[in-house]
């Protein structure tokens, strides 16, 4: 009997024991958890503030500096006499990154401008117009409507709408109506609206024959002829150039914004040399100096470039008609 | 919990063995990892081009693409810290390992979707051409990563680790 309670009692003290080590080793698995999860919340929250003070905390909202459309249809956006360097824009409206450039760094630009920092050169581009539709359709149409947009000196504020409004890639989007309706938000006359209205209708109409009949064909038989492989170095103009000898007659585009932001496109290609060359958008240039990812995707990283520049010169002549104001 | 990281049966030689390798196993597979997942989380930035990369999956609102395409890096970076000094070694290795997933299924979901996109794994990301696309890679990767991620959450105990000053998996 007081054997058996002895063990009995050596029993209980053993169960006691495991019990508290294993509830010691509960909680030490729930400090080290615990502490880790501490480790994870501070790093993101601390990041995203971090990375967060780089967003500008309110939108620019003052007056914009005046816009200069150019003759080969970008547009200079810059305070009168302004001595400051040159930030060219290359972007297209269909690329994201480009979106998020608008997103990120276009009320920085304007600031920039308007305190008469920087002369921005807005330089639309298609680098998507070889895509298959609707990429290529949508960046084009964009494109020509920009251009459209700033023979009623309403580019910057379009520019937004168009990136704003961004369709998903592969996706039908920048349909006429909703070029339309964009113009009309940014306020125009009657007559404006009627003159947008159809221009963006006859370049719509231009767009879809290029990127539906002329292009594939164009392609096939320059595929057949030249070659992938020579084919896959050609820009888009010379491309063009290439099918007005081999009976592929582009001249439908002759006077077009399509045929215009085609010409741009294939001109940037052309313009930097080396390291600045330009290869991709969006391509942010500061007096003609190629900006990096980290630069130029960056709100402190873009002010801080145009801050160490000196003043720059705009490579472009004005449109001979005062900026197409009509 | 605690099962593996408890000596089945000292006796066996085999045993014994894996008993010595295992630790410095689950160390590679830590440094490996971290390594892995730091690396991914630098070259996301700037996170502007981050939510891009979200974005082209075409799965979340914009405001949702773009919290996750700044967090994601730092939660990657998080991951890697706790990885690369050994805490909570064991769950590190199961979230991240359940990330890898993730990612998988997002990368088969655009697959499925007929997105042409990369994965936007380490940087880069948003659309490329039709026929430019990763997604078998992009999935083998990952699997590795999982698999790593896999072997700590199972065998968490190694060297250098602040669990071990902590007690936990000795």
């Amino acid at each position: 009997m007081g054997s058996e309670a002895r063990r009995r009692s050596r029993e209980r003290i053993r169960e006691q024991r495991e019990k508290e080590k294993r509830a010691a080793k509960r909680n030490r698995t729930l400090l080290v958890v615990g502490a880790a999860a501490v480790v994870v919340l501070l790093i993101v929250g601390v990041g995203y503030l971090v990375l967060n003070a780089d967003r500008r905390s309110s939108g620019f909202e003052g007056a914009l500096p005046p816009r200069t459309l150019q003759e080969d249809g970008s547009v200079v956006m810059a305070q009168e006499g302004a001595e400051a360097p040159v930030v060219e824009v290359y972007a297209d409206y269909q690329c994201p990154a480009c979106r998020q450039f608008e997103l990120l760094n276009g009320d920085v630009l304007k600031e920039n401008a308007a305190e008469g920092q920087a002369i921005v050169h807005y330089r639309p581009v298609s680098i998507f117009a070889q895509r298959p539709q609707p990429i290529s359709s949508n960046s084009l149409r964009a494109g020509a409507a920009a251009r459209a947009a700033a023979d009623h000196d309403r580019f910057v504020q379009y520019n937004d709408a168009l990136f704003e409004n961004q369709p998903t890639e592969g996706e039908e989007g920048f349909t006429v109506d909703q070029l339309k309706d964009w113009f009309a938000d940014t306020g125009p006359t009657e007559q404006q609206q009627e003159q947008f209205d159809q221009r963006v209708e006859e370049e719509a109409a231009v767009v879809s024959r290029f990127t539906g009949e002329f292009l594939p064909a164009l392609t096939q038989d320059a595929q057949e002829q030249i070659g992938q492989e020579t084919l896959g170095t050609m820009v888009l103009s010379d491309l063009l150039a290439w099918g007005d000898g081999h009976g592929h007659d582009s001249s439908f585009l002759d006077g077009t914004y399509t045929g215009q932001i085609i010409e741009a496109t294939g001109n940037a290609y052309t313009r930097y040399n080396g390291d600045n060359a330009f290869r991709a958008t969006p391509s942010v240039y500061v007096n003609g100096e190629l900006l990096d990812n980290n630069t130029a995707m960056t709100a402190r990283g873009l002010d801080e470039a145009i801050d160490s520049a000196g003043p720059g010169e705009v490579d472009t002549q004005p449109m001979g008609d005062g900026g197409g104001a009509e | 919990m605690d099962t593996p990281d408890q000596t089945p049966d000292p006796g066996s030689a085999r045993g014994s063995r894996w008993d010595a390798v295992q630790p410095w196993l689950t160390l590679a597979c830590r440094l490996g990892l971290a390594a892995v997942l730091f690396y991914a989380a630098v070259s996301k930035f700037p996170p502007a081009l981050s939510v891009q990369a979200v974005e082209a999956y075409d799965l979340f609102p914009v405001e949702v693409a773009r919290l996750i395409g700044y967090t994601l890096p730092l939660f990657e970076i998080a991951l890697a810290v706790l990885l690369l000094v050994g805490l909570a070694t064991r769950y590190a290795g199961a979230v991240s390992a359940l990330l890898m997933v993730v990612f998988i299924a997002g990368v088969v979901s655009a697959m499925a979707r007929g997105l042409n996109i990369d994965c936007g794994c380490f940087g880069g990301g948003g659309q490329v051409e039709p026929g430019e696309t990763k997604y078998g890679l992009s999935i083998a990767r990952d699997i590795a990563f999982a698999a790593l991620g896999g072997f700590i959450a199972l065998w968490p105990r190694s060297p250098f680790a602040i669990d071990r000053a902590l007690g936990l998996f000795r």
